[in-house]
């Protein structure tokens, strides 16, 4: 880690544990929950959400990964990240509520790309969404129902979540970014 | 191809860049602002494709197979060559990703009457185009267009000289059918090598691909490539160029059969479609002296009867149909590929 | 008329076959000294610098007036040639309409003396009447109005009876054939070297084969006319092949009164160059794609030439009989074309390459490579050219003290940058566009008056 850690392991396991309580709490129960992690660590968060609530409620609720690579509002991208990750879905979503999970949330553009990709999946009864670092600067009327952390930040700085099943350890840091990140495709973070 | 995200996957995840990751340490991603041809891709770039296209396949396996990537962007498809099914799968590809398209059936293009290429091209762009989706049948002439055109140029092939979406789209099949790589496998080409621009293409990614490729026909069709093979040798992309039929099938993994045109025997090319068949037809027989399940692929459109019998492009070993899904989805993913770069030549590492 | 002095310069001079520091002296437009030097006053004079040659002659060129003026006309043609360093220049005869009769000889001549360029216009007259290959064309009244030799150049003299004629014709009139050697039911839609370069880009491959049986029946058919008609000549021109080449070598070996010439694209550039490499032959390996050699897009038309780029053992062929003497002469072959006839699909494309004005560049390329002496290359375009002409070479090709100056002065050490702006002719189809050549010309001085002078000097 080179920034300043805002997240130990501990307080990523605890706000997890947190966001599995409130997600089986508004629902009232388990009842036509699906869990979908936005690629790429929306899906770890998700699992791990689910494992939860298997944990305190004896219930497996599904867990899909939607992709929303081709959902981009921003093309220009593609030449940095090309590569998508892939989407898969359990079963349809016609009827289910749908809780989005993703790491971080800031301008709300990746939300807004996922709801239109779960679209074309099928009609949920609700989509509601759970993250586990609320950023600020939102861009678009977004904001989710459940938060791990709220942490203010200054648009020059960069969020980043770390999980072991990709990173090897579980942390958040915050790091500024340098005043010039080379080409014009990559000013600024790319699209959340 | 699997879409599963599984944890445990992620030696390969890895590579892959995260949103939240900064921009300098991402991997280069698509750099080519055209597709003319695909002796100038990387290794990279085809493992690219390779997974863009798994992610199209994806995409036409849902309810509505339609994502809004190229949403605002218009797609012309200029053929001047007569072809419905790479035409329709171009334009399929197009409307998947939720393009406009345009499509235009040019007569072919002569410097003494009608619109010259670059007018017609000029005039394609000042109508809107961002993208160009071209056949000739003069080898090269994408190249031409290129220079003109503002937006991206994807060549639909052209002469004898280029067929990139089919190579690829035959790669991706194959790859996808023996087990996510072609390295060692001896593959066959069959047919009238001298006149395709479908073998020459494969004949780049598959060495590149490191597939023990073979390629077979007649002594005047095959003229020239044995040249090819033995400088293919000295570059480390070698090749094996036979007129005999059985010597190239013996074991074989892979057999693609090449349409023979009946222009062949007006150029006294060839005797007799007769002979051919008799010769070099791809046979239950023929088949047979390849591996068992051996795949059997053909770019079509297909002469049954002449180059493959209609049993053998119906059986059970025909992988032909795929190749036609494959080729939307290959397309889906160059035509997403190249409308990230915006026209603009990445290569000179912006 | 024009005065100039330079002095510490290299003067190469084939006719005497030395070469060396000197200096000359050209007052009221007649060479009035050249003087060598020694000692001292030679220290510090390379043949790196500045050079004096005499006047360059070119065997072939295509100026394209009467009929198709958009290409080139007369006049621009004749400054592009004095900007190459050229005084003299032989049209070809592939107009419209032919050049079959003196009219259209007086016609191209009259364009040339209201041009009031100084370079000296020679004629090619053609073989066959409208160089459609069916019978010959008004030989004896083109040989009296003056022209050099006789082609049917653009095609080859397609019938060898015809030729047969032509040749013994032609030879009493003490004129050459010059034949543009082609089996056209061999490269019918060529379009580009038939080797490992057409295989990979898809073109229709142009055999060496159909050069090489053309000028195979060439050689037997003038070894036959010349029994019984010994003054007959052939000209064979633009030869690219070794396979051709060493045809002519035994030819001439055995005593046939045959010459040839080689262009400058033949010896410098090879069919890597439709592939999109620009490395020079000698730097070619025939695989750019091995090599990582692409440095431009493939397909570019301004490759497109009739004959096609060759491999490099073709170029290495081409230099070698520059070396051994079988090629007198090195012959532009400049083809100006349009831009609606080149910027067009590579099949469909006009053949041509716009050449006389990089033509000395290219030549010194060789030269700097160390593969084509100094001296060589400017008797190749000088004395050679001239004995190719014979009596009717316009005079020695030689510095003649008193005599009016023909000459070229150019500069070694200064590079110019091939451009459509920087090239005089109206043909911008050089595959050389963008990039450097050495061999800046400075002076080209044709009959005494200035034909070209680079601004600035």
């Amino acid at each position: 880690m080179s920034g300043r850690q805002i997240m130990t392991a501990d307080e990523i396991r605890r706000a997890t544990t947190r966001l599995s309580h409130e997600i089986v709490e508004k629902q009232a129960g388990t009842a036509g929950l699906m869990l979908i992690g936005i690629q790429r660590r929306g899906v770890p968060l998700a699992r791990r959400i689910a494992a939860s609530i298997k944990e305190h409620e004896g219930v497996e609720v599904p867990v899909g990964a939607l992709d929303i690579t081709f959902y981009r509002d921003d093309l220009s991208l593609v030449a940095q990240q090309p590569i998508v990750k892939g989407t898969e879905l359990p079963m349809g979503i016609d009827g289910r509520t749908i809780i989005l999970v993703d790491d971080v949330l800031f301008t709300g553009r990746t939300i807004r790309a996922a709801m239109d990709a779960l679209v074309d999946f099928g009609r949920p009864q609700a989509i509601r969404l759970a993250v586990l670092v609320d950023r600020g600067h939102r861009e678009l009327p977004i904001r989710a129902d459940h938060v791990g952390k709220n942490v203010p930040t200054s648009r020059e700085e960069s969020v980043r979540v770390h999980l072991e099943e990709m990173d090897g350890s579980d942390g958040v840091e915050i790091e500024r970014l340098p005043a010039d990140v080379g080409t014009a495709a990559s000013a600024g973070e790319p699209v959340r | 191809m699997s879409l599963t995200v599984d944890p445990g996957a992620d030696a390969v995840e890895a590579m892959v860049p995260s949103v939240d990751v900064a921009p300098e340490t991402q991997p280069v991603g698509w750099r080519h602002r055209h597709l003319l041809d695909v002796d100038g891709l990387s290794t990279s770039d085809l493992e690219l494709v390779m997974r863009t296209t798994d992610a199209m396949r994806e995409v036409l396996a849902r309810p509505i197979a339609k994502v809004p990537a190229l949403r605002g962007r218009q797609v012309t498809i200029l053929f001047y060559e007569a072809s419905t099914r790479t035409r329709v799968s171009f334009e399929v590809a197009a409307k998947n990703l939720s393009a406009d398209v345009v499509n235009i059936a040019a007569a072919t293009s002569s410097v003494t009457k009608g619109e010259s290429l670059v007018d017609t091209v000029r005039t394609v762009e000042a109508l809107g185009a961002h993208m160009l989706v071209m056949r000739h049948s003069v080898s090269g002439a994408p190249y031409l267009a290129a220079e003109t055109f503002g937006g991206s140029v994807l060549n639909g092939g052209d002469g004898w000289h280029a067929h990139p979406t089919q190579a690829l789209l035959d790669l991706y099949t194959m790859r996808e059918r023996l087990g996510g790589s072609v390295a060692g496998r001896k593959i066959v080409i069959l047919g009238d090598l001298l006149h395709s621009r479908v073998a020459r293409s494969n004949i780049w990614t598959l060495t590149a691909a490191g597939a023990d490729l073979w390629l077979c026909g007649p002594a005047t069709l095959v003229r020239g490539f044995e040249a090819w093979a033995g400088r293919g040798a000295a570059a480390g992309r070698r090749f094996h160029v036979t007129t005999d039929v059985d010597e190239a099938l013996r074991d074989a993994d892979v057999v693609m059969a090449l349409r023979i045109q009946r222009e062949r025997m007006a150029s006294g090319l060839l005797p007799s479609m007769r002979e051919y068949a008799a010769r070099y037809g791809l046979t239950r027989a023929r088949l047979a002296r390849a591996k068992p399940g051996a795949l059997v692929m053909h770019p079509g459109p297909m002469n049954e009867g002449v180059e493959i019998a209609a049993e053998v492009a119906a059986g059970a070993q025909s992988v032909i149909t795929e190749q036609v899904t494959n080729g939307v989805a290959v397309r889906m993913a160059l035509l997403y590929l190249l409308a990230g770069t915006h026209g603009t030549d990445l290569a000179a590492g912006a | 008329m024009t005065d100039l002095e330079v002095s510490r310069a290299w003067i190469v001079d084939p006719a005497s076959d030395r070469e060396g520091p000197g200096e000359i002296v050209v007052r009221d437009g007649i060479l009035e000294a050249l003087t060598w030097l020694s000692g001292a006053d030679a220290t510090g004079v390379t043949a790196d610098g500045v050079v004096i040659a005499p006047g360059f002659t070119d065997l072939h060129s295509h100026l394209r007036e009467p009929g198709n003026e958009d290409a080139e006309t007369v006049a621009t043609g004749l400054a592009a040639a004095g900007h190459g360093g050229f005084t003299t220049v032989c049209a070809m005869p592939n107009t419209t309409p032919a050049l079959d009769e003196p009219g259209v000889l007086a016609t191209i001549r009259g364009a040339a003396a209201a041009s009031g360029s100084p370079v000296t216009l020679l004629a090619i007259g053609a073989v066959t009447a409208g160089r459609a290959g069916d019978r010959l064309a008004a030989l004896g009244e083109l040989a009296d109005a003056g022209v050099v030799g006789f082609s049917d150049d653009g095609s080859p003299v397609r019938s060898a009876t015809i030729l047969r004629a032509a040749l013994a014709y032609a030879g009493a009139l003490g004129l050459p054939i010059i034949d543009h050697p082609e089996d056209s039911s061999l490269t019918e839609g060529a379009e580009a070297h038939d080797g490992f370069i057409s295989t990979v880009l898809g073109l229709h491959g142009w055999p060496v084969a159909a050069e090489a049986a053309a000028v195979g029946r060439d050689l037997a058919v003038l070894g036959d006319v010349v029994r019984d008609e010994p003054s007959a000549r052939l000209h064979l021109t633009h030869l690219s092949t070794g396979e051709a080449l060493d045809l002519v070598r035994r030819a001439r070996s055995a005593g046939l009164p045959v010459t040839c010439d080689v262009t400058p694209h033949h010896l410098a550039l090879t069919d890597e160059w439709v592939a999109g490499a620009r490395r020079w032959a000698w730097d070619a390996s025939g695989d750019p794609w091995a090599d990582d050699a692409l440095v431009a897009s493939p397909f570019a038309t301004t490759t497109r030439v009739n004959p096609p780029l060759r491999a490099p053992e073709d170029a290495a062929a081409c230099l070698a009989a520059l070396l051994d003497g079988t090629a007198d002469a090195i012959a532009t072959d400049h083809a100006p074309h349009t831009d609606v006839d080149k910027a067009v699909e590579y099949g469909l494309a006009a053949n041509g390459i716009s050449g006389i004005e990089t033509a000395l560049g290219l030549v010194l390329a060789a030269v700097d490579a160390g593969h084509l002496p100094l001296l060589r290359a400017v008797r190749a375009l000088t004395i050679g050219p001239a004995r190719v002409l014979g009596p009717r070479a316009p005079r020695s090709a030689g510095f003649e003290i008193g005599a009016p100056a023909d000459l070229v002065v150019f500069d070694r050490s200064d590079r110019w940058t091939v451009t459509a702006d920087s090239l005089l002719s109206k043909g911008k189809n050089s595959p050389l566009l963008g990039m450097a050549l050495a061999g800046r010309v400075l002076f080209t001085i044709a009959g005494g008056r200035l034909a070209y002078e680079e601004p600035g000097v």
